[in-house]
Parts: structure tokens; sequence; C-alpha cells
């Protein structure tokens, strides 16, 4: 763990982030399923224990800390805690677990794309004093990649997210335009791409649309053809254009487990299948 | 001989295969479904059952039903085995037979007293590789087998489900040991010690050593020592802690060493030929054990795995709990 302090200390020194005064902490890690660390799909508690010791050490160590997630479609939060560790994490760094869809929530109006959309925001996130993104890089079918403004979908209380689905891009951008985090440290230790790789990356950015550029330029996908991010961008949330400062781009570029043809014309394949109605026929 | 009039209770995973198999042997009409969830039962309606319940009292109410395969949670099975055999119906039942061996007694009890078949789920016994293992053992090439290593791994109840591309829960009965009897012990270790007892008979004692990788109550691995009464030593590894599937048997034998592994299908050929209306390679065990229960009903034999079988299985679980050691 000493290694990952260094390097999220690291990450945070290089982009010339100053940690405010702050008295409540919200931090959102990728829980988005029963997943283990080790697979790479999901935020190593590990990961987040040292970022919380760097916190206290950095603010103050009588800072309250919250580690937040919501209930998904098939992931419930009181179980996810248990299976990834966060429960062990929060017993051993008195911190709070808060399952997001069961916490205090009031109704907010958002525009994106000169339409009106209403989502939940929950008064944890709106009340801290300072929120940390903390999500993973990988790939998505509906979105192309996941990373930190798709990590933020987590943070919609709603249990039944894939009600989403249809118009997940506008749903990520209201959801980041209502809920802003103002430091986003992606745990790219270990990644998910065509196969579980030790990637060994910590990349910190306070523009979560720069973060999910540079973030799809090493997994290979125009940051220009996703979304998410063109939209995230056009809505004033960041720049797509980004600067990077430490290990070379290209370095982890080379090595991220790309997804290969393959997986693509299985995904194009199941897409298919879905929209002529033939997926019923699968068990 | 008339066709067998056949329910189905319980249509989850596995449950979905049994109807699908089902429909698919000459001598059975899958008469009636019962499931909590509608959605489920419009499946089934969609491959032409008629008649749909959402409770499988009703099912088992019906007169002209001869027979039932049921794939239910498991603190379930023994409520509807025991009221299936009281109503004359001859039971398929998923394994495990229920969540212990006093649980276990009362089916059997029931389904003796009643006089129907009763026959536990154990797809590995119809798996063409482990069949020929079997075959192997017993014509002596091996000489005699002092060490076998059987090994059960995946993702258990925690593989990623999704219906129409929308993701699903894992049913909640899984995370609550007093529901499901306990963990990957009894899921994927009551598959492994039925195998090594078919092939070296009744084990003499046995050890476990239990893991605990994701804090839970109930054990996500599990690594067993059993010596059987034949001699042989197996040692038995399985866990829930693996996005990839392996499932095997390595025999070391006095003569010779052999290993049978079953590779899971790959998704994409199990997709293609599922919706060409193709019986997938994954269903073929499937389709086998529930074609011998058909055969066992019409010829008036006895099934393999039967009830007894099973409950020999739990009762060497229960001692390999009773033993049990934290890893």
């Amino acid at each position: 763990m000493a290694l990952v302090k260094e390097a999220i200390k690291e990450a945070i020194k290089l982009i010339g982030y100053s940690f405010p005064k702050a008295e409540k902490i919200v931090i959102k890690p990728n829980m988005c399923y029963y997943w283990d660390y080790s697979t790479g799909q999901t935020t190593d508690p590990n990961f987040v224990a040292a970022l919380i010791e760097i916190l206290r050490e950095e603010i103050s160590p009588d800072i309250e800390i919250s580690i937040i997630e919501s209930d998904a479609s098939a992931m419930k939060c009181k179980y996810a805690f248990k299976y990834l560790g966060y429960e062990k994490l929060a017993e051993e760094y008195n911190v709070n677990l808060i399952n997001l869809s069961e916490v205090e929530s009031e109704q907010v109006k958002v525009k994106v794309k000169d339409e009106n959309f209403e989502f939940l925001l929950p008064k944890i996130i709106k009340n801290s004093d300072l929120r940390i993104n903390v999500p993973k890089m990988k790939y998505m079918a509906f979105t192309k990649i996941s990373c930190a403004l798709k990590n933020i979908f987590g943070c919609n209380p709603y249990p039944k997210k894939f009600k989403y689905h249809r118009r997940l891009n506008e749903t990520i951008v209201a959801l980041n335009k209502i809920m802003p985090f103002e430091l986003c440290i992606l745990d790219g230790i270990i990644v998910y791409g065509s196969m579980t790789s030790k990637l060994g990356l910590v990349m910190a950015s306070e523009d979560a649309v720069a973060m999910d550029a540079a973030a799809a330029t090493i997994m290979g996908v125009n940051p220009k053809s996703v979304g998410h991010i063109v939209l995230a961008e056009r809505e004033g949330l960041g720049s797509a254009s980004f600067m990077t400062r430490g290990a070379s781009l290209d370095y982890f570029k080379d090595k991220f487990p790309k997804r290969k043809l393959s997986d693509r014309a299985i995904e194009f394949g199941y897409k298919l299948v879905c929209a002529l109605g033939l997926d019923k026929r699968l068990v | 001989m008339e066709k067998i009039n056949l329910g189905i209770v319980g249509l989850g995973f596995i449950g979905k295969i049994h109807l699908k198999n089902c429909l698919k042997i000459k001598s059975v009409k899958v008469t009636a479904v019962a499931d909590v969830s509608k959605k489920a039962l419009k499946f089934a309606q969609e491959l032409g059952v008629k008649q749909l319940f959402t409770d499988y009292h009703k099912l088992l109410d019906q007169p002209n039903i001869n027979a039932v395969v049921v794939s239910l949670p498991t603190h379930l099975h023994a409520s509807c085995a025991i009221e299936a055999a009281e109503k004359g119906k001859h039971i398929f039942l998923e394994k495990p037979l229920a969540r212990n061996p006093k649980e276990g007694e009362k089916i059997i009890s029931a389904a003796r007293k009643n006089d129907v078949k009763l026959m536990v789920g154990y797809p590995f016994r119809f798996h063409p590789n482990f069949e020929n293992l079997k075959k192997k053992i017993e014509s002596g090439a091996l000489g005699e087998i002092q060490v076998a290593h059987a090994v059960n791994i995946g993702a258990g109840p925690f593989f990623h489900r999704a219906e129409k591309v929308i993701p699903r829960p894992v049913p909640e009965w899984w995370f609550n040991k007093e529901l499901s009897g306990g963990g990957a012990l009894l899921d994927l270790g009551s598959h492994m010690i039925n195998l090594t007892r078919w092939y070296f008979g009744e084990i003499r004692n046995i050890k476990a050593y239990l893991g605990y990788r994701f804090n839970f109550d109930f054990e996500d691995h599990a690594i067993c020592i059993a010596n059987f009464k034949s001699g042989t030593t197996a040692i038995i590894n399985v866990g829930w802690f693996s996005q990839k599937t392996a499932v095997g048997i390595e025999l070391f034998g006095t003569m010779g060493h052999l290993q049978s592994t079953y590779k899971s299908p790959s998704k994409a050929i199990t997709a293609v030929q599922l919706i060409l209306g193709k019986t997938p390679k994954f269903f073929i065990p499937y389709l086998k054990e529930i074609s011998h229960f058909i055969d066992t009903i019409k010829e008036d034999a006895d099934p393999m795995p039967s009830g007894n079988d099973a409950l020999n299985d739990l009762k060497v679980i229960a001692k390999a709990y009773r033993s049990q050691v934290s890893l």
C-alpha cells in the first residue's frame, strides 16, 4: 500500500492540486458489481485506504469521510460493501459507508442539450466540502468507455438504473452537472480491457472530462467518438483537450489490454440479436 | 405408454434449461410451470406451456401431472418435494437434496411412503467426459487410484446475470446462510463429492478448510481432504471466487494418470445454437439426466443419482462442516 500511497501523492502533486479545508468528504469508488478488485473492474479498497490516509495527513485527522455508492439493477450495496472489502475498510479506518439509495435526497432539475431532466441529489453529496471520484477505466457496451464521468452514474440513488440506459449520455452528463466532484483519482493499478492486466497507472485530474479523454486514448478509443465525453465538454463540464504530466501516456497506451476485433464482433452480434428481438431465445 | 405430464417448479437459470430440454423429450408433455416471476411464466408461455402458476401448490394440485422437476431455492426443496410426494408426483429435484441431512431424510421418507421416484440432479454424472472416466477407472487401466484432485471453481451465484440485456440481481437467498444451507462447499462441493463417491465409493472421513475471501458468514471456497473406504484420497477444491470456470478431476493411479475436464462452451457459440433452436452442448448433460428420470418412470426403475445417494452427499458435507478449519 505504501507504493500506491506514494503514487497517489505524486499524481496529486503533478496536477498542482492543494487540498482545501474540509470537514466532510465523500469518496466515490466504482463498486458496480460483485467483481473483486483483482478483476480490474472495481476500485481496490486498498487504493481508497491509501487515499484516506493522505486526506487525514494533508487536511486533518478529524475529517469525516464517507464512502458512497448506490444500489443498482444487479448490485445491492449491503452485499457489495462486504464482498468488495469496504465494510472491513470502514471498520479499520473509521469511515462511513453510505448507501445513497437509503439516505435523504432532494429532487433537482437540470438542463442538458436544452432538455430538462430531474434527478435525486443525495444530501450527503450536496453538503460535503470535498467530493473525490475514484473510478476505474474499462470498456462498456453502451458508452464505449467507463471512467470518471460514468462513475457518477452510481451516485444516482434510484436503484433500477437500467431505465436510464436509453438516454445514458444525457443521464451521465446531467448527474455530473448536479454533483460536480472536485477531484478525480483513477485507480488504474489493475485494469480490465480485453483481459485483466496490471497497468500500474494512477491518474489525477480536477477535470473529469479531461480524465475520461485521457483514459479513452489509453484504451485506444477516440474521445471524440465517446458520446458522453463530447456532450460533457459541450455542456461546460470540462475540456477533452488534455495535457499529461508524469509518465508518458504512450507507455500506458501500449500496455493497456485493448479490445480485440472478436470482442467487438460479439458485442455487435449481441446488439443485433437484441434489435431483432431474438434475445428471448437466450436462456 | 402415454406421455408423462410434467410440471416444472421454479424457472430460474437451471429451471429454464430444464424447461427447454423437457420440451424436446418426445415422451414428455410439459403441462404446467410455476414461478413467482411473471416474466418467467411469460417465457414458458411463449414456449407453448399452457398452465402457468405463481403458486407452486396449485401446480402440485393438478391431478393430471405425473412428475415434477423442482428447481427452487434450496430452503424450499423439502417443503415442495414432500408435498409433491404426498400428491403422488415423481420428483426430479435439483441438487443439493436439501440444506442438511435432517431435511433430506424427510424428503426421502415422503418419497418412499408415497411410492414415487426421487432423483437428484447431478449433471456431471451424465457428462461424457466424466462418464468415460468412470469406465476407465472400472477397466482397471489406471491401477488403483491413490489420489484424486477434483476441482469446481467459478463465480457461483455471483455470475453476472442479465435478462434481455437488463442486469438481474443475485437472488437474496444466496446471501442468507439459513436459506441456502451453506456456501461453496454445499453448492459446488456437492457436485464433486457426488462424483468422487460415484467413482470411489463411500467416504470414511473428511476434513474441510473453508475460506471467506468475500467476508460473508458462508464460505466462498473450500478445500476438503476426503479419505475413501477404498483407499483413495481425494482433494476436493471448490470456490466461488473466480470469474473463470474450471471443473475437472485428475486421477493418479498405480498404473496411470488421467485428467478429465468440463470446459465451459463459448458463450457466442451457445448463443448462436439457442437462437437457431438447437440444443447447446452445455444443455446436453441436463437433457440426459431428465431423460433418464423419465425412463425410470416409464420402466419403473430406480433413478440414479437417487435421493439416498444425494443424502449421503449431504451427510459427508455435514461432517465436513463439523471438521472445518478456516483458511
